[in-house]
């Protein structure tokens, strides 16, 4: 054993139940998709959390599950599910790691679910506008899945390349294109699931129903915590026969952010608006000439070709209204080129700095304060460098604030600066009025602000949980399921 | 042998594995392990010395097909992977780490400088000077002789004056395999036997010794004293000067190349074969999706089939899906060619289409 390794937590389950439950489980899915390996365990110990590569970082692995399951079909996932269920072990489903909460980490050890090898398009309906796949495909093969056929999924995270449809899915995630074809939850149609006990649930594939609460669109952001989705059907759009672009630069945030309230209010739904503060627009767009000390914003208009001219023809003429500085489409080519570059995490982390974002959602009343109230509280903790922000989804009723930080621990305790800085991010938004998460989640790090996000309403969730998952196994401490769930040390 | 690039392994360890989506392996292995951020965290702790060397990491440390795939998603331009992850390879194999499914080929190549055992009879040919060497490599004398066949009626049409040698494997498999002194050796062999030929120009059929020749010998500081080529560019030029002159093929209307992960995004040699079929009157191109630059490994590079051959395989199967069905599969690769012919599949070496397009 190599002496600077720590793993603070080797095993949960005792010898005896993990070989009983290895050998059970092999006797489910076979015995090549079953890993008792370190390396295994060691590599799906951890998601995209900033604590996770701070941990990394330490060579520290805090929360290592005992085994991994990779299942190729709902009946394995269901006989898996109820073989866990009798004996009480914690199951933790795993797509790409991309989460940025720890929702993947397996907190009280037990199994971790890959779910990568259920991977299929199961059923593309181009007359209904449906496709149908399983949790497991990769987002970007989705994509490239669905272009081919003349078909786009409308749907593009900046994880795209590195996150499954499952996992946007368990967390609600919106796309960069949200404000045209909507989150994730707009676009589901049905779902099928695994419950704690081996129960499948599948919703039916029709657009609307009266039928009561729909079980399945319930699991929708329940992050792997009600049950495991084993595929999803989906709305798809033709692949857009035109595209739009254009951006303008605004002396102030509040000014443009008027701008953009009064677009929505025409019905118009470019597929792209973002808006960003001084800081990021010098970031982001430095050869924007126009742009510099002010603030930018684009648009990305497209789908039917009558239809983007309107939009686009709305969209220019109240951006010029309200003083926008046409700064053409060269900003916006530029945004789509760097859109799904996430270099700035890695050099930071690996220099000993800290970095995160922090994504919430605002109503159009307070969306400028809110902003100003997180980057004022963020920036007044010690080591912090930088609390910026940009304006990334847009709603009639209000848009998603999405804030970078960056600093470094002034006494090198990285943990407790990371939490100071969420703290009172959390705190400045909770104050405004604003919801705590709009498309990252909450996981194991966020469930500490769920009773002021959700009030007497959590206790509801839980109560539902507990009918679900009497047994506490899936997905444990993660959504604030539990009381007071505490980081694994 | 050039120092481990640690700042921009731990950049790809820090990274949320951006470029998966374009990893063939992280792909069919459906491991975290296997996926480019996590051979990459796998090695700089191995490195760190926060975790024990094993056999299981050493594995997971070798399951790289070298496409390149994730350098084009990667947002660190200095990165190079694959060449990263031979190097850390290296470090194992000297902690005592193989492959144990290598070492009949380990063994042969040590033997009888190939990896796949006693090689076959090259043809002896010496035509004129004997300027040209033409290079057959052990995967085309072992799978494939027929290519060897065709390029060597094609040299004959076009009055070239070439020579073969007796050969040995360009040390590719041995530098992949964490070996770089047998690699060293095969490199010196090869370079003596290329100053006894006289010869000025080498040219081989198989992208994988045209860039253990024309890049990794200098970086394992041998000196090679003849210009290398690859076939296609220099049948192109023959077909450019007029000594060749190809005429309709019968049966293939359409058909599909296949770029080889060397030559869409190691060279960057795409436009050559293309620019080469366009001169078979007759023939129309149907693309696969991805082609080009972004043309997807066929399972095949760093000889994955020898040491992973299931997981090889559905790296293949994945690659055909993305052809369209054309009359013909070409390539210019004699690992794409074994990988894609699965499954009852026909696939031509470019050399073999001319020399029928040149009968």
């Amino acid at each position: 054993m190599a002496e600077n390794r720590t793993v603070i937590q080797e095993k949960s389950l005792s010898d005896d139940l993990l070989h009983e439950m290895t050998s059970k489980l092999q006797k489910i899915v076979g015995e090549e998709r079953v890993s008792v390996k370190e390396i295994d365990r060691l590599s799906t110990c951890r998601d995209f959390w900033p604590m996770a590569s701070i941990w990394f970082m330490e060579g520290r692995f805090p929360s290592v599950p005992d085994l991994i399951v990779w299942p190729e079909n709902t009946e394995e996932v269901s006989a898996i599910m109820a073989l866990a269920n009798e004996k009480g072990v914690p199951v933790t489903p795993y797509g790409e790691g991309s989460g940025t909460l720890g929702g993947s980490i397996a907190l009280r050890g037990g199994i971790v679910l890959d779910m990568k090898k259920m991977n299929r398009v199961k059923k593309l309906d181009g007359e209904n506008q449906m496709v149908t796949v399983e949790p497991g495909l990769n987002g970007s093969l989705y994509e490239e899945y669905l272009n081919r056929q003349g078909y786009t999924g409308g749907h593009f995270p900046q994880s795209i390349r590195c996150s499954s449809v499952g996992g946007w899915l368990a967390c609600r995630a919106a796309g960069q294109f949200s404000t045209r074809y909507g989150k994730i939850e707009d676009m589901l149609v049905s779902l099928e699931a695994v419950l704690a006990d081996g129960t499948v649930i599948k919703g039916r594939d029709v657009p609307r129903t009266s039928t009561g609460p729909r079980l399945d669109h319930f699991l929708l952001g329940s992050e792997g915590t009600l049950g495991i989705i084993t595929e999803a059907t989906l709305t798809i759009w033709p692949y857009p026969e035109k595209r739009a672009m254009s951006s303008f630069a605004f002396d102030t945030m509040d000014v443009a952010l008027e701008a953009i309230r009064k677009i929505m209010r025409t019905g118009a739904r470019p597929a792209v608006v973002r808006l960003y503060d001084y800081v990021e627009t010098s970031y982001h767009f430095p050869e924007a000439e126009e742009a510099e000390d002010r603030c930018m914003l684009i648009f990305l208009i497209e789908g039917n070709e009558k239809i983007v001219d309107a939009e686009n023809d709305i969209c220019t003429s109240l951006a010029r209204e309200h003083g926008g500085v046409d700064c053409g489409e060269e900003p916006v080519k530029h945004w789509l080129e760097r859109r799904f570059n996430v270099s700035l995490a890695s050099k930071m982390f690996r220099q000993g700095a800290v970095l995160d974002t922090i994504e919430v959602t605002s109503n159009w009343h307070n969306a400028f304060e809110i902003y100003k109230n997180m980057q004022a509280a963020m920036i007044g903790i010690e080591g912090v460098a930088l609390a910026s922000g940009h304006y990334s989804h847009v709603y009639p009723e209000g848009a998603c604030l999405y804030i970078t930080t960056m600093g470094t621990p002034p006494d090198e305790d990285k943990e407790a600066f990371y939490r100071r800085l969420w703290n009172v991010a959390m705190e400045a938004c909770l104050s405004q009025g604003g919801a705590i998460s709009h498309h990252h989640g909450v996981g194991l790090h966020r469930g500490q602000w769920m009773e002021s996000e959700h009030g007497e309403g959590l206790n509801a969730l839980r109560s539902i949980k507990k009918a679900l998952d009497p047994k506490g196994i899936i997905n444990p401490g993660k959504l604030g399921m539990e009381e007071a769930e505490k980081w694994p040390k | 042998m050039a120092e481990i690039d640690l700042k921009n392994l731990l950049n790809c360890a820090l990274c949320a594995n951006m470029c998966r989506c374009e990893c063939p392996v992280t792909q069919v292995f459906s491991r975290e392990a296997v996926s480019p951020a996590g051979k990459a965290r796998l090695a700089y702790l191995l490195l760190e010395g926060k975790l024990d060397w094993t056999e299981d990491n050493y594995a997971a440390l070798s399951t790289c097909v070298g496409c390149k795939g994730c350098e084009t998603l990667c947002p660190f331009p200095e990165l190079e992977l694959d060449r990263e992850l031979k190097k850390i390879r290296v470090e194992g194999a000297s902690r005592g780490f193989n492959l144990q499914d290598l070492d009949p080929y380990r063994a042969n190549l040590k033997n009888y400088s190939s990896p796949y055992g006693m090689k076959q009879d090259i043809p002896k040919v010496q035509k004129g000077d004997g300027e040209i060497v033409f290079f057959s490599g052990c995967t085309s004398l072992a799978n494939n002789p027929n290519s060897i066949k065709a390029t060597l009626s094609l040299l004959d049409k076009a009055g070239v004056s070439y020579q073969t040698i007796n050969e040995d494997c360009c040390g590719y498999p041995a530098e992949i395999w964490g070996e770089p002194e047998l690699a060293r050796q095969l490199a010196d062999e090869n370079c003596k036997r290329l100053v006894e030929s006289g010869a000025s120009c080498l040219v081989t059929n198989c992208p994988e010794c045209w860039l253990t020749f024309k890049k990794k010998y200098a970086e394992w500081g041998v000196e090679l004293p003849v210009n290398v080529k690859d076939s296609t560019t220099y049948l192109l030029e023959l077909i450019e000067s007029g000594k060749l002159q190809p005429k309709e093929v019968e049966g293939i209307n359409t058909l599909t190349y296949h770029d080889p992960c060397i030559w869409a995004r190691v060279e960057e040699n795409i436009e050559a074969p293309r620019q080469l079929l366009a001169q078979i009157p007759g023939v129309e191109l149907d693309e696969a999706e991805p082609a080009g630059a972004n043309s997807r490994c066929c399972g095949g590079g760093q000889m994955f089939q020898l040491t992973f051959p299931q997981e090889a395989e559905a790296i293949a199967l994945r690659r055909l899906q993305e052809f369209p069905g054309a009359s013909a599969l070409v390539t210019t690769c004699p690992f794409c060619r074994e990988s894609l012919k699965i499954e009852g599949n026909e696939v031509l070496e470019l050399v073999e289409l001319l020399d029928m397009a040149c009968k």
